[in-house]
């Protein structure tokens, strides 16, 4: 991605509805070609802010560029991007061929053009090519996913936006369909900007995320730095589980946590720092048998065990704090519930995080 | 004893079944048994079985131009009110606006006047506006209380449309009115059906407003209603049986269309594939 121009640019970006500011400020660079997610809570302004950049919302103040052109006016119809709706918003009276073939036909392109594109994308889609006279209707759940891309595909934009369009679909199809959604991107080269509230499904496709709360971006990254190097406590609990504990400034490497009466040593504490959370992930917290076999280390009471699968997930209460622990399946720890336990981790496994 | 209760309650629920059919179609066909008599009078049991009155009801002049004027205001009615009704139901359960809520009492409160009210309030404006009372204002009358029926009708339809549906084929690059006329009206478009069916219905067979407001013109309903107070004939049950048949096989009609028109789809899905 390096050296490719800016598809899209937001420029203090602000939408509000009265008094309430739904998106506040946003500044962003999106690259040609790159699949960027933008993840937040209900009502961050996540959806909000898509709404700006297809058209159907008018920023209120702030500037959206479209290859260095601003195209706050332009309505939606005129927008060389297209969206995949949360409800897909598949035309029921149509066939999945008519669907698929809609933006074509008000283009004017000839019946058997058309109908070729179509199953074309539907081949590329892996829809069966029979089901071009369908009725959307009587599609499943995947098929349907299927053919609102193949619709928006048949657009040919040059942003194609999703919003949580997966939101609805079981476990395992939405896997499915996330694998399947990076191979069009990377198929197709086109920049898809894809919202939803699941940080999880983010990771997997996503080139970079941004995490919004409160109508803003609060962070701006690759996959690894959103989950291996949060800025707040607020993103770090976005993903999965998470041990956070309320520390203050001690030392140049240690911080102190009352809550324990104890200083851990930590990760360099930057000038300035006053108080803060010290976050460590489950895998990165380890049982001990010493105390000095880590660089920090409690001593607690195996309260519970969770099978997960591939790995097991143990909570250790230290007085009425829980700590979260996760070990592979192949690697699992011998003790006892209500056992008492020794579990520790090192600095560089840990992250300071500010509010 | 046992064996007995399940067979016990079929017997009544059919027993009560059949009741409520001959309750509700009796007086249809007392009123066809009625109109195939020959003599001048209405008496049971009919003792001389005849066609004369259905001949002579369907010859007379004045029975033609009754069947044009209750068609004339019916077709009006319901093309105008289908039309308003529309925007109207559109207003009603699709957009989120100021003063929504008040817009929809005010839309339906006509339902609930009573209608021979109605009808003497219309023609008391009327006679204030110096109109003279003919078909046209009748059409006027009929609209008052039948648009609120048609755009409730409407309305149901509506509340089921996703409206992401009209943002996606504007995304997608249709203009305004394409959207209309690609998405919102063949989405909606089995509830414009019906809500034109009952207009049509409710005009053809409406009496109190007409009474009040046709003037010199004359519609079925009050053509059997003048008939039945003074002048009875024959004519009467046979006239009542044509227009309660023709507004049947207009709901059949109606019905069969929606069929032909699915059917048609699943055919046209059939040979695409």
């Amino acid at each position: 991605m390096n050296g490719r121009s800016p598809i899209l640019q937001l420029r203090n970006l602000t939408k509000t509805f009265g008094n309430f500011t739904a998106v506040k400020d946003i500044n962003l660079d999106i690259t040609e070609g790159e699949f960027f997610t933008i993840v937040g809570p209900s009502g961050s302004g996540k959806t909000t802010m898509l709404r700006m950049l297809t058209g159907m919302e008018s920023a209120t103040s702030g500037d959206i560029l479209l290859r260095g052109t601003r195209i706050n006016d332009l309505p939606a119809n005129k927008r060389p991007t297209c969206m995949v709706f949360q409800s897909l918003a598949l035309f029921p009276h149509r066939t999945v061929g008519q669907n698929i073939e809609f933006s074509l036909k008000i283009k004017n392109i000839a019946p058997d053009v058309r109908k070729a594109r179509a199953l074309q994308l539907m081949d590329q889609l892996r829809l069966p090519q029979d089901y071009y006279g369908k009725s959307v209707t009587k599609c499943s759940g995947g098929e349907r996913q299927r053919v609102a891309l193949a619709r928006a595909l048949a657009y040919d934009p040059d942003i194609l936006f999703f919003d949580e369009p997966l939101s609805a679909i079981d476990y395992k199809l939405r896997k499915t369909l996330e694998k399947e959604l990076k191979d069009i991107h990377r198929e197709t080269g086109k920049t898809f900007i894809y919202i939803t509230h699941s940080l999880e499904e983010a990771m997997v496709m996503s080139d970079r995320i941004g995490v919004m709360r409160a109508g803003q971006l609060v962070q701006v990254g690759s996959p690894q730095q959103i989950y291996g190097a949060p800025e707040t406590k607020f993103v770090s609990e976005f993903v999965g589980d998470v041990n956070v504990m309320a520390v203050r400034a001690g030392g140049a490497a240690t911080v102190h946590a009352a809550e324990f009466n104890i200083d851990f040593v930590s990760p360099s504490v930057p000038a300035g720092f006053a108080a803060g959370h010290l976050v460590v992930r489950p895998e990165s917290l380890r049982f001990l048998s010493a105390h000095n076999e880590a660089q920090n280390c409690l001593e607690g009471r195996l309260y519970n065990e969770y099978v997960l699968g591939s790995r097991i997930q143990y909570q250790v209460r230290v007085n009425d704090h829980v700590f979260i622990v996760e070990k592979l399946r192949q690697q699992a720890f011998t003790g006892k519930l209500d056992d008492n336990v020794l579990i520790g981790w090192d600095a560089k496994d840990s992250i300071l995080v500010t509010d | 004893m046992d064996g007995l209760t399940p067979r016990w309650r079929t017997s009544l629920i059919w027993s009560w079944t059949a009741a409520m059919v001959v309750f509700m179609y009796l007086p249809g066909l007392c009123l066809l048994l009625a109109s195939m008599t020959s003599s001048r009078y209405f008496i049971f049991p009919i003792n001389k079985w005849g066609f004369a009155w259905w001949e002579k009801t369907f010859a007379s002049l004045e029975i033609h131009q009754l069947f044009r004027t209750s068609l004339l205001i019916a077709f009006c009615v319901t093309v105008i009110a289908v039309t308003i009704a529309l925007f109207g139901a559109l207003a009603f359960a699709r957009y989120d606006w100021k003063g929504r809520s008040i817009y929809q009492k005010i839309v339906l409160l006509p339902i609930f006047f009573p209608q021979s009210v109605l009808g003497l309030s219309l023609l008391l404006w009327f006679n204030a506006l110096g109109l003279t009372m003919s078909w046209q204002t009748a059409v006027f009358a009929h609209l008052v209380w039948i648009v609120p029926v048609c755009t409730l009708v409407i309305s149901i339809q509506v509340y089921s449309f996703d409206p992401a549906l009209e943002e996606a084929a504007f995304d997608l690059g249709a203009t305004k009115w394409q959207v209309f006329k690609e998405v919102t009206l063949p989405v909606l478009f089995p509830g414009i059906f019906s809500g034109a069916l009952f207009a049509f219905l409710l005009s053809w067979g409406n009496f109190p407003l007409s009474l009040y407001t046709t003037g010199a013109d004359t519609t079925i309903p009050e053509f059997l209603y003048a008939k039945m107070v003074a002048g009875y004939t024959p004519g009467v049950p046979v006239l009542g049986t044509v227009s309660t048949v023709g507004a049947a096989t207009l709901l059949l009609c109606g019905y069969a269309i929606i069929l032909l028109v699915r059917r048609r789809r699943a055919a046209s899905e059939h040979s695409e594939t």
